[in-house]
């Protein structure tokens, strides 16, 4: 089949497997406590649960729009699906992601962009599966025969290595974006009282739009010569 | 009955079971869908395997992460919520900041004195409420997201590779930076993370060596050059910090 035609019918399955399955998994997440307070009848009162509802919104709400907005270019539709149920997005799934990409020569919004993408990330997922469901038996046990230096490396160190590497492998790629891609986050860090998610739109969109000034100009050149 | 021990009755990994299992159930449909668009695209199906591998051994250095903070995470909020929580959206930081909302709300410390079944049962409540934000934001509006994709791109191919690459350099700027720069001048800083700043560098100096000079030579390493250059970031940043 034409592949640009398959798109659609791709397309259409991603809706159809990760509507449901993302809207399942946040209403199944309550079984847990509704068990809890059914059986021990301990029903906190509504006022209470939304208070601390509104507490933890305050500090991530924003995230539920932002997060996935900024994101979606580079995860895509099934990617997306995925990388918003299992969670772990800039430190498992969008390097994995980009690393498969990058190794297979795949071109961005082709079939087999979207296929790679998705493999790496279901790869990912099942290792981090594996890797709570082990923790959740044998956990206790192994962390505390691990020499501190080791655990504590992992602990604190593991996500700051995967997100300079990652970034690494696309400054070498498109290093003058990459620069700008440092720069906005330093300014508003540097700043200090900016909000997390108004930094992330900064960041992402405003390196987006660089992206697109060199694009263009660049496309400029190569239409001349 | 303490509430740790609650939480921790088997009954409870049981019910916890069905999130993880649909986290599971997502992935092997997706993988299904995938292996029937190589078969109709008549993609070499060699591709998907070789990148289903790399999302298998790049995970596990960050997922062995992950398994050490769920073992603390266990201490503070039992075993069973553990797994569930963090086999989905929120990492330990976040499933712990709402928990501990909702002990605040009620005006007690997260499993100190007071922290009762029903105040239990509000943090409970804060993780499930809180996950669910992206949860349904993703499950509805991913197909506008799409249009907007293709909107931005204009059905252009080239741009549409080189905005997904510049989005994805604003993501890792913006968490190198946020991991590095911790206060900012009008926060009382400015003021830095020495480890976070050493493990970013290395990492990326590793990630670009590697993908310059060795993998051109040595095709095969480059499936793990994300592993490799996560070791030699963390062993930097422990030496050196």
């Amino acid at each position: 089949m034409e592949n640009n035609n398959y798109m659609e019918t791709w397309k259409k399955s991603c809706v159809r497997i990760g509507s449901p399955t993302n809207i399942l998994a946040a209403v199944t997440a309550f079984i847990p406590v509704i068990y809890l307070c059914t059986v021990y009848d301990c029903w906190p009162s509504a006022q209470l649960i939304l208070s601390a509802w509104a507490l933890t919104a305050i500090a991530f709400g924003a995230f539920y729009i932002v997060e996935p907005v900024s994101y979606y270019a580079s995860l895509g539709m099934s990617g997306t699906y995925l990388s918003f149920l299992s969670g772990n997005i800039g430190n498992m799934r969008v390097p994995c992601a980009s690393l498969a990409l990058d190794v297979t020569e795949s071109e961005a919004g082709t079939i087999q962009a979207e296929v790679v993408s998705t493999m790496a990330i279901c790869g990912s997922i099942i290792t981090n599966l594996i890797a709570t469901t082990a923790a959740a038996f044998v956990g206790t046990a192994i962390v505390s025969v691990l020499p501190a230096v080791v655990t504590d490396g992992l602990k604190l160190y593991a996500s700051a290595a995967i997100f300079g590497a990652t970034f690494g492998n696309f400054a070498l790629k498109k290093p003058k974006i990459a620069i700008f891609g440092i720069l906005i986050p330093v300014v508003c860090k540097l700043i200090g009282t900016l909000p997390a998610w108004l930094t992330i739109l900064l960041t992402v969109f405003g390196t987006v739009l660089i992206g697109r000034l060199f694009y263009v100009v660049e496309s400029k050149k190569a239409a001349k010569a | 009955m303490d509430y740790l021990q609650i939480s921790n009755l088997p009954i409870m990994w049981v019910l916890c079971s069905f999130t993880v299992i649909i986290a599971a159930l997502q992935a092997l449909l997706f993988i299904r869908t995938a292996n029937k668009a190589t078969k109709e695209c008549n993609i070499n199906p060699e591709i998907p395997k070789q990148a289903f591998r790399i999302g298998l051994v790049s995970a596990i250095g960050p997922a062995l992460g992950v398994f050490i903070v769920m073992v603390g995470l266990m201490s503070a909020i039992g075993g069973p919520m553990s797994w569930l929580r963090l086999s989905i959206i929120g990492a330990a930081p976040t499933e712990l900041a709402a928990a501990t909302n909702g002990a605040t709300a009620a005006g007690v410390t997260l499993g100190g004195e007071g922290y009762t079944l029903e105040i239990l049962a509000v943090s409970w409540f804060a993780m499930a409420l809180n996950g669910a934000g992206w949860l349904l934001v993703t499950g509805v509006a991913t197909p506008s997201l799409e249009k907007l994709r293709e909107k931005l791109s204009g059905g252009d191919s080239h741009w549409l590779g080189v905005m997904s690459a510049a989005c994805s350099i604003g993501i890792f700027g913006y968490l190198n930076i946020n991991s590095i720069i911790t206060k900012g001048f009008l926060n009382g800083g400015p003021a830095i993370s020495n480890g976070n700043l050493i493990a970013v560098v290395a990492g990326a100096v590793c990630m670009m060596i590697l993908g310059k000079f060795v993998t051109p030579k040595v095709p095969r390493l480059a499936e793990y050059s994300l592993g490799i250059s996560m070791l030699f970031g963390i062993a930097a940043a422990l030496l050196f910090a």
